[in-house]
């Protein structure tokens, strides 16, 4: 197949596919700040936001001033970092376990967060001095310590480190569905079932500070591994005969993505299909090499993110969709897509 | 002589895979490793590249030990091509090659004149030139393993380890390859089956038989009918080609 852009002359293109992402990034920010149950006109939202950051000084509705600001800005960004966070972890863990179907939820991190979540708002343990956001985060890492544990040896091979995760998904999904089946009334178990679907309801600016940090730090690391993901291209074997110190990355970087994703699962809950499609539809459009994906990965999984945040509030009215349902109604028929247009001759 | 064992071990939990193998690998030309299956040839030469650690003895570069130096200083001295290298990754001909400069790049420095040079000389040396743009997935078994020796070429390594390089490729093939190997500048180690091709193309012959090592040397002073019968259980008659004057051998039945 030809892919102008993964080639060496589709350098400008690529720049221009980034800008044009960063700018429709910006624009689907300001459209989420603007649109929803009570529709700002973009001025108006421009304005809050200059206002916000202290650059302008308007004489605006404070209610409108307060729900841009507070409210949809914070949101919007949130979202913006989880699509992020999610479409490099899953990047990331595609390169290093060579397999197509990984993704940020398969070494069971989602799986721990919720029965986290779950213990904390249905058996209230921590009474009140956990927050459900802390208690899916650490039950998040202690999913994946876990598994890590269950793969026995950090050196065995990726399909065995695949397997651990499904097994500790399990144990952690019949966890969380025993917890709600004995200990949950009808109410309490359908708010449960909209936060494992993912729910960006009642973000604020501090969770934009942690969720942006952690996307910060994720991109910092980006840089820093690009070069030794590709390496791992031809597995493991030729990526230590390549020089690459394979436990010491392997360990860095599992431990790097469950951070990320136990923190945005933390934030909005488990929001599925992002880490899976997003770094494929980033490989179809520029290629393989990481130094290129992770960075397409991070931008068009923001991109992705905001969108169907806009989506799920506005689609049915007077009512807000979980986030999970509208990333899987719209991720699902374009993995298909890629899925088709990618498909090499047996 | 720079790469040796020393008395090495390998063990995966009680199967002794390597048995106290000492040996030194000459510099220049190419050193066979032949023997029968689960003989230790990979295992051997695994623990050359230091991928594996030894339960035993060791492996020195230059006297030291090769599991204690940076993986990094390692690659850029030995490569290795290994039997079936496979990937998922839609990746090109120079994309692949140039995996061969990971060892010599740190994080921020950019890719540099050289590393273009070294990665056009590595094309050149396999005959891949023409056809740098050909995607992975779309090459037969033969033109991979050219790929992959490029590759290992672009690490500019002093030693390269090949394991069964040939294994599933025609006859032509086989020769094409074994003439490529034959002609690069370096010192190659290489796991092979057929002796035949071992005795035409290596220059010293190390045998190996349930993990240990039991005789290294020319081809003419190492294969014979009884080695082959005790390291194989096969009759075998060996006399001496008079095409190329290397030993030939025939299996009888």
């Amino acid at each position: 197949m030809i892919q102008p852009l993964s080639d060496d002359r589709g350098r400008p293109w690529r720049l221009l596919l980034a800008v044009l992402s960063l700018v429709s990034l910006g624009m689907s920010i300001l459209l989420a700040a603007s649109l929803g149950e009570m529709r700002i006109p973009f001025e108006i939202t421009l304005k809050a936001i200059l206002n916000g950051l202290g650059w302008g000084d308007y004489a605006l509705n404070p209610i409108q001033q307060g729900i841009v600001w507070e409210y949809r800005l914070s949101r919007a960004l949130v979202a913006a970092s989880c699509g992020a966070g999610l479409a490099l972890c899953g990047a990331i863990l595609q390169a290093l376990l060579r397999n197509a179907l990984a993704e940020p939820y398969v070494l069971g991190i989602s799986a721990g967060a919720s029965t986290g979540a779950v213990v904390v708002m249905l058996l209230g343990i921590g009474a009140g001095a956990l927050s459900l956001s802390l208690g899916a985060f650490l039950g998040a890492v202690l999913a994946f310590v876990l598994v890590l544990l269950l793969a026995a040896k950090l050196n065995s091979g990726p399909t065995r480190i695949l397997l651990a995760g499904v097994a500790g998904s399990q144990l952690f999904n019949a966890l969380t569905a025993y917890i709600v089946s004995t200990s949950a009334n009808a109410e309490q178990a359908r708010s449960v079932m909209f936060w494992l679907l993912g729910s960006l309801g009642g973000v604020r600016w501090p969770d934009v500070i942690l969720a942006v940090g952690a996307v910060g730090i994720g991109l910092v690391a980006c840089l820093f591994f690009a070069r030794t993901l590709d390496a791992f291209s031809f597995g493991e074997e030729t990526a230590a005969s390549l020089g690459v110190p394979v436990t010491a990355v392997r360990l860095t970087l599992f431990a790097l993505t469950a951070l990320i994703t136990a923190t945005m699962v933390s934030l909005v809950g488990a929001v599925g299909f992002v880490g899976l499609v997003i770094p494929h539809a980033a490989r179809f459009l520029v290629g393989p090499s990481h130094t290129r994906l992770l960075p397409a990965s991070i931008l068009l999984g923001a991109n992705f993110l905001v969108l169907a945040d806009i989506v799920s509030r506005t689609l049915v009215p007077h009512q807000v969709l979980p986030i999970g349902v509208v990333t899987a109604l719209v991720g699902a028929p374009a993995f298909a897509l890629i899925l088709y247009r990618t498909r090499t001759a047996p | 002589m720079t790469l040796k064992t020393h008395r090495v071990s390998w063990s995966i939990g009680r199967r002794l895979l390597v048995d106290g193998v000492t040996l030194e690998i000459p510099k220049g030309g190419i050193i066979g490793l032949i023997g029968p299956n689960g003989s230790g040839k990979s295992s051997l030469l695994r623990l050359l590249a230091g991928l594996r650690t030894p339960t035993e003895g060791s492996v020195t570069l230059d006297n030291d030990p090769i599991n204690r130096l940076p993986r990094r200083t390692v690659a850029r001295r030995i490569a290795m091509v290994e039997q079936h290298a496979s990937t998922e990754a839609d990746l090109s001909i120079l994309e692949t090659v140039r995996l061969g400069r990971t060892p010599h790049r740190t994080v921020l420095s950019p890719w540099t004149s050289r590393d273009d040079h070294v990665v056009e000389q590595a094309l050149l040396h396999v005959g891949l030139s023409e056809s740098r743009h050909q995607r992975w997935h779309t090459l037969s078994g033969g033109e991979r393993q050219r790929v992959q020796i490029a590759r290992a070429l672009a690490q500019e390594p002093t030693e390269l380890l090949l394991d069964e390089p040939t294994n599933h490729l025609d006859i032509q093939h086989q020769l094409e390859l074994l003439s490529l190997i034959r002609q690069l500048p370096l010192t190659c180690v290489l796991a092979i089956h057929d002796l035949n091709l071992a005795a035409m193309f290596c220059d010293t012959l190390a045998v190996l038989h349930r993990g240990q090592c039991i005789t290294s040397g020319r081809p003419q002073d190492v294969l014979s009918a009884d080695l082959i019968h005790s390291v194989y259980g096969v009759r075998a008659e060996v006399s001496t080609s008079a095409h190329h004057g290397k030993p030939h051998i025939q299996y009888l039945i």
